[in-house]
């Protein structure tokens, strides 16, 4: 059981060692950081490593901002790939007769996606990780159709990734206020507090008068924008084209990020904001075990215990957590 | 039995709509291509169905029992490597060690879910990326061909016109059903995943049993991958990590609820039937595979919101 | 004589056209007042508080505020602009949330600055509350950080907060329903909230609904005893002075006692000690618990509703650990953490009135009785089921029990709730256990299912059976026990054999 303590103001250092407590995750990402400069300093403070930690982290976090929300919440949402690969191919159709303006398909198809999972998962009750898990499959079924059997490039996009800030990259000039507006929405906001209600107790949040379907809904359908939103920067920075097939390790890393950051899976806790920690300290892993010349094999391998690792240090949090 | 047949009709939706859709499935493959049923349209069908309804059985207990194994594909494609690489070297040795090791990773699922109480889906999932990351490792992109005859007559000898991998099926089939329903292990693995808490005061040791259904998982998607090898024969392994939604869809098409404490082996088999046979049918039909993964996981989402028992559940995550 | 704030007259509310919940009850809450109402479980409590916040209308009945008659609020909502509101016994708490995300939950519009919420003004505003209400926390910790008696306080306070806002006066009058709001609390936590409750009396009137007759007579003013659906007594207890026995009659009733006569004495117990536990504690819910039960014997654990005997049963069944101490089962050692299917390995079977505990609704009558003597159905060799002693066993039962249903093979979710009762039973009658934990075995089930149950379990007791019974109706210890142990505040008082025990209750 977590300690009581009996309402004494904290002072400001009891206060930062409280949240190191709270997220131990800094402390490992800390940790890392070091051992990895130290080592090989050589390869890991170079600008080339560190922009590619910077390009892994918006990539990771593009599709871990709306599964966040939804994690949150305490359920699962796995369709970030397909909407990703959906939306490039239909671009790719669409773009020779719309124009640019085809762009915004991408965030509908986000928004529809998520909310037909929030209808579904609240009025037929099916579990959402085996429904979104479906639903991707299908996307990705989809997705191969429409493109006719070959990856497909989308071009004419590329000013989303044009360079505007010397030495910055531009995707993270505008993934930095999606962040910034998935943390606001979460902590910030009405909805934000009644999500995390939900996730945590969600009969309490029931009989405190909130509309639980109406507000689950609502989260993937948030979801869902949010992927829509990030997978319009995401398709032009992995190079405008649309893979075929379902990769596993791109669907896991955001998972790894999201419980590595501290959001417990059964939901109350969490979010955005700790999801930005777990994507930091999951791409700086993986990138200083990369430039150790592990094959990539041993990496994937890595990626799965990590996530196994994660979730069972989670597991344990969890039941310390008590719920009356 | 005195039940009425609109109220039998009623509790067993499911399964009615299966087999109704098994038969229109082969009735319209066969009308639009006449060689469906032919000889050797029956051939690849059985070839296509066998090493799935082992896996669907594997996948089927725990279900039952209320849980989930995402790992089932991929260990079935390490069985399947491990037979293919270490054939040479160990001769047919390979299959116990292949199995035992899909067997042991099924253990460590159960491990995983019971004493660190990670949820089922999610650990298996993990499981499911390491092993894939190992069978990369070990395969290195090599492609290997197996020539060793003893092996593959495994599979691929013909008894009564139909090879011997259909009757490895049948028999483990026929074992797993037989388990599920009439033995005390399976009456309590239906128990646990009808009312954990009931099954833990009924003096059911539910830690146990849970251990059990996730290593006899690995086992038979072990033995599925060994055989699938044996089929096969080498070559690069065809199956995407998406076959897990196939192999879901079997279940749940069969009657066996997400929520858990119904169906069994004895439903799956008419949803593998079904599915496997839209699969071969689309192929037949030169259907892409991307529609094919289309349609089957809608089939999934449609057969579970179908068979789960709204009633007994009040929050779904 | 004031107004009262609320009233509410003739009360009825019927379900399914069968169960008659509440006939005609009345009942007013005065300014600055602590009102309880007092009642065995199913006397219609809850319907009344369901009601009164608006979880569903009522057939019949007039409704006062403050003299003037008004309508039956539709949803809580409504409830909250009438002036009641509702802290429940459980689950009301969202552990994740801050103490003032957690105490405007619901009413966060009045602190929105599109799109934004006023975090800083709530805060502020939350410190007040808590200062004014004395509770000690600090408002940015979360609801899961804190002692569970100060998340009942911060309970409590959102929900005359709640009403505060929809009223939009700060001193409008109120009624504040507390259901059960000790229970989930340790016994000494139970004495530092009712002095906050005192203290919130100045502003506000609570209903307080519970079990536990010594808060009642201490704390409130008045006191409502429902039975059956109706309203049996009304003590003044500015005016009269009430006691534990008399208000625990009006709950019981007299007249019943003469139905529940044993018609034999006391067995004599046999030696052999079957259960034994020495200074048994677990912290926070009872303490130095030693017991002795011998075979053919049943004993039974009477109390109030939280001193602790409800988790010394669930205890010995696995269910709970235990902090110190020592059970024994046979003579042999269960250590603490031991799960429920080791200790039934030992002997020791657990029956409870919480039937979503213990039945497999979707599985036939049969399946339902085997499943606790799987052994006794399988075929002489190998270990396989054979069906038709499984269906032969539960017809045996079922015959035995009567139990009421088409044949053995319908779902249990089909019978009715004595009936459904009645296959817990018989599972527990052909499994014979050594030693059965009694918990509510016959809550809410009808007379005929009630006495058909008992019959069984007398019959399992000739055979040898030792039980434990723990129950809050007090005939069924008449019925069933040869020696009741009371307690109180988690410590055994004294014991009595069962004769005393039932003219103690008839008088």
């Amino acid at each position: 059981m977590k300690s009581f303590s009996n309402g004494a103001k904290n002072g400001r250092a009891r206060y930062l060692l409280g949240s190191v407590k709270k997220q131990p995750v800094v402390l490992i990402l800390i940790v890392i950081s070091v051992a990895f400069s130290i080592c090989f300093p050589d390869r890991f403070l170079t600008y080339l490593n560190i922009s590619s930690i910077v390009s892994q982290f918006v990539t990771i976090m593009l599709f871990a901002l709306g599964p966040s929300i939804v994690a949150a919440m305490g359920s699962m949402d796995l369709t970030y790939i397909g909407i990703w690969m959906l939306g490039g191919i239909v671009l790719w159709r669409l773009t020779p007769t719309l124009g640019p303006a085809a762009i915004l398909v991408i965030p509908v198809l986000g928004v529809v996606t998520g909310w037909l999972v929030g209808v579904i998962q609240v009025k037929a009750k099916i579990p959402s990780f085996i429904l979104t898990l479906s639903l991707l499959v299908a996307y990705s079924g989809l997705t191969s159709l429409l493109s006719g059997g070959y990856p497909r490039i989308v071009r004419g996009y590329e000013f989303i990734t044009a360079p505007l800030i010397p030495y910055v990259p531009t995707e993270l000039v505008w993934t930095v206020p999606l962040i910034g507006a998935a943390v606001f929405i979460m902590r910030s906001t009405k909805v934000g507090t009644y999500l995390y209600a939900i996730g945590s107790n969600e009969e309490g949040a029931q009989l405190a008068g909130i509309d639980v379907q109406r507000y689950k809904i609502l989260a993937f359908t948030i979801s869902g924008l949010f992927t829509g939103l990030g997978s319009v920067i995401q398709f032009q920075h992995l190079g405008g084209s649309v893979p075929l097939a379902l990769n596993l390790n791109t669907m896991v890393s955001p998972l790894v990020a999201i419980v590595l950051g501290g959001t417990l899976l059964t939901g109350g806790s969490g979010g955005p904001d700790r999801t930005i920690l777990g994507a930091l300290t999951y791409v700086v892993l993986y990138r200083g075990l990369y430039i150790s010349f592990l094959s990539p094999e041993v990496l994937q391998l890595l990626t799965g215990l990590l996530l196994v690792v994660s979730v069972v240090i989670a597991s344990r949090e969890l039941r310390s957590v008590i719920v009356t | 039995m005195t039940v009425s047949i609109p109220e039998w009709l009623r509790k067993n939706t499911g399964i009615v709509i299966a087999v109704v859709a098994a038969i229109a499935v082969i009735g319209i493959f066969q009308a639009i291509n006449p060689f469906f049923l032919s000889h050797q349209g029956r051939i690849t069908l059985v070839y296509a169905m066998s090493y799935f309804l082992i896996a669907a059985c594997g996948l089927t207990f725990v279900i039952m029992m209320g849980s989930f194994d995402f790992s089932v594909v991929s260990l079935l494609k390490l069985a399947a490597l491990l037979c293919a690489l270490y054939i040479d070297s160990i001769g047919l040795w390979v299959i116990p060690v292949a199995v035992l090791v899909c067997a042991g990773c099924g253990f460590i699922n159960g491990l995983l879910f019971v004493k660190f109480k990670v949820p089922s889906f999610l650990a298996t999932l993990g499981i499911s990326v390491v092993v894939d990351g190992i069978s990369l490792y070990l395969s290195r992109g090599f492609l290997h061909v197996i020539t060793n005859r003893a092996f593959r007559s495994l599979s691929v000898t013909f008894f009564a016109g139909l090879p011997s991998v259909f009757y490895w099926a049948v028999g483990i089939w026929i074992i797993c059903t037989f388990v599920a329903l009439c033995t005390p292990f399976g009456r309590r693995i239906y128990a646990i995943g009808g009312n954990p808490t009931a099954a833990a005061l009924c003096g059911i040791n539910v830690a146990k049993h849970r251990l059990c259904v996730f290593t006899i998982s690995g086992f038979l998607a072990g033995l599925a991958g060994v055989l699938y090898m044996a089929q096969f024969g080498g070559g690069s392994i065809e199956i995407g990590a998406d076959m897990i939604i196939p192999l879901f869809a079997s279940v749940v098409a069969g009657g066996t609820a997400l929520t858990g404490g119904i169906g069994g082996p004895h439903r799956t088999v008419i949803g593998v039937i079904l599915i496997t046979w839209i699969q071969a049918g689309m192929s037949t039909l030169a259907i892409g595979r991307d529609i094919q993964l289309l349609t089957l996981a809608l089939i999934a989402i449609g057969m579970s919101i179908v068979t789960t028992d709204r009633t007994m559940v009040s929050i779904i995550k | 004589m004031a107004v009262p704030v609320l009233e509410v007259k003739g009360v009825a509310k019927t379900f399914d056209r069968v169960v008659q919940a509440l006939r005609g009850v009345s009942i007013a809450v005065n300014e600055n007042e602590i009102v309880g109402v007092v009642g065995e479980n199913g006397a219609g409590k809850s319907t009344l508080m369901k009601i009164l916040v608006g979880v569903y209308p009522p057939d019949a009945g007039e409704w006062y505020y403050k003299g003037t008659r008004t309508s039956f609020p539709k949803n809580p909502n409504e409830a909250a602009k009438k002036g009641v509101a509702i802290v429940y016994q459980e689950k009301g708490v969202i552990p994740a949330l801050k103490v003032y995300q957690y105490l405007f939950l619901g009413h966060e519009d009045k602190y929105m600055k599109f799109p934004r919420l006023a975090t800083t003004e709530m805060r502020r505003r939350a410190r007040e509350i808590t200062d004014e209400f004395h509770i000690t926390c600090d408002v940015d910790q979360f609801m899961y950080e804190l002692p569970l008696s100060t998340q009942k306080m911060i309970e409590i306070a959102r929900a005359i907060l709640g009403l505060r806002l929809e009223h939009g006066n700060d001193h409008a009058a109120s009624v504040v329903i507390l259901d059960e709001p000790t229970a989930p609390l340790t016994i000494e936590e139970r004495q530092g909230l009712f002095s906050y409750i005192l203290d919130m009396k100045k502003t506000t009137s609570f209903i307080l609904v519970s079990h536990m007759m010594h808060e009642v007579l201490e704390f409130t003013d008045r006191v409502y005893v429902l039975r059956d659906g109706s309203l049996v007594a009304h003590y003044d207890l500015s005016r009269e002075s009430v006691t534990e026995e008399d208000l625990f009659k009006a709950i019981v009733g007299k007249t019943s006692f003469e139905h529940a006569a044993r018609d034999e004495g006391p067995a004599v117990p046999g030696e052999e000690v079957v259960l034994e536990t020495r200074s048994l504690t677990k912290r926070g819910s009872y303490y130095d618990v030693s017991l002795e039960l011998h075979k053919g014997e049943c004993i039974g654990i009477f109390g109030p509703a939280g001193s602790g005997k409800s988790e010394i049963v669930k205890t010995i069944a696995g269910l709970m650990s235990f902090d110190s101490g020592t059970l024994m089962v046979k003579g042999e050692v269960a250590r603490a953490g031991e799960e429920p299917h080791v200790r039934l390995t030992r002997g020791v079977g657990y029956f409870s009135g919480e039937i979503e505990r213990q039945l497999f609704f979707n599985w036939p009558v049969k399946e339902n009785i085997s499943i606790v003597n799987i052994d006794k159905v399988l075929r002489r060799r190998g270990r396989i089921i054979n069906f038709n002693a499984e269906r032969q066993m539960a017809e045996r039962i079922t015959a035995r029990l009567k139990i009421r249903t088409r044949d053995v093979n319908a779902n249990c979710r089909s019978l009715s709730g004595g009936n459904k009762q009645k296959v817990s039973a018989g599972r527990w009658f052909e499994r014979n256990p050594d030693i059965l934990l009694l918990e509510d075995p016959t809550i809410g089930i009808d007379v005929g299912a009630r006495k058909d149950i008992y019959e069984a379990l007398k019959e399992m007791k000739s055979r040898g059976m030792s039980m434990l019974l723990v129950s809050d109706d007090p005939k069924e210890y008449s019925i069933l026990c040869d020696r009741v142990v009371l307690i109180k505040n988690g410590r055994l008082q004294r014991e009595v054999d069962s004769r005393e025990f039932t003219e103690a209750m008839s008088t």
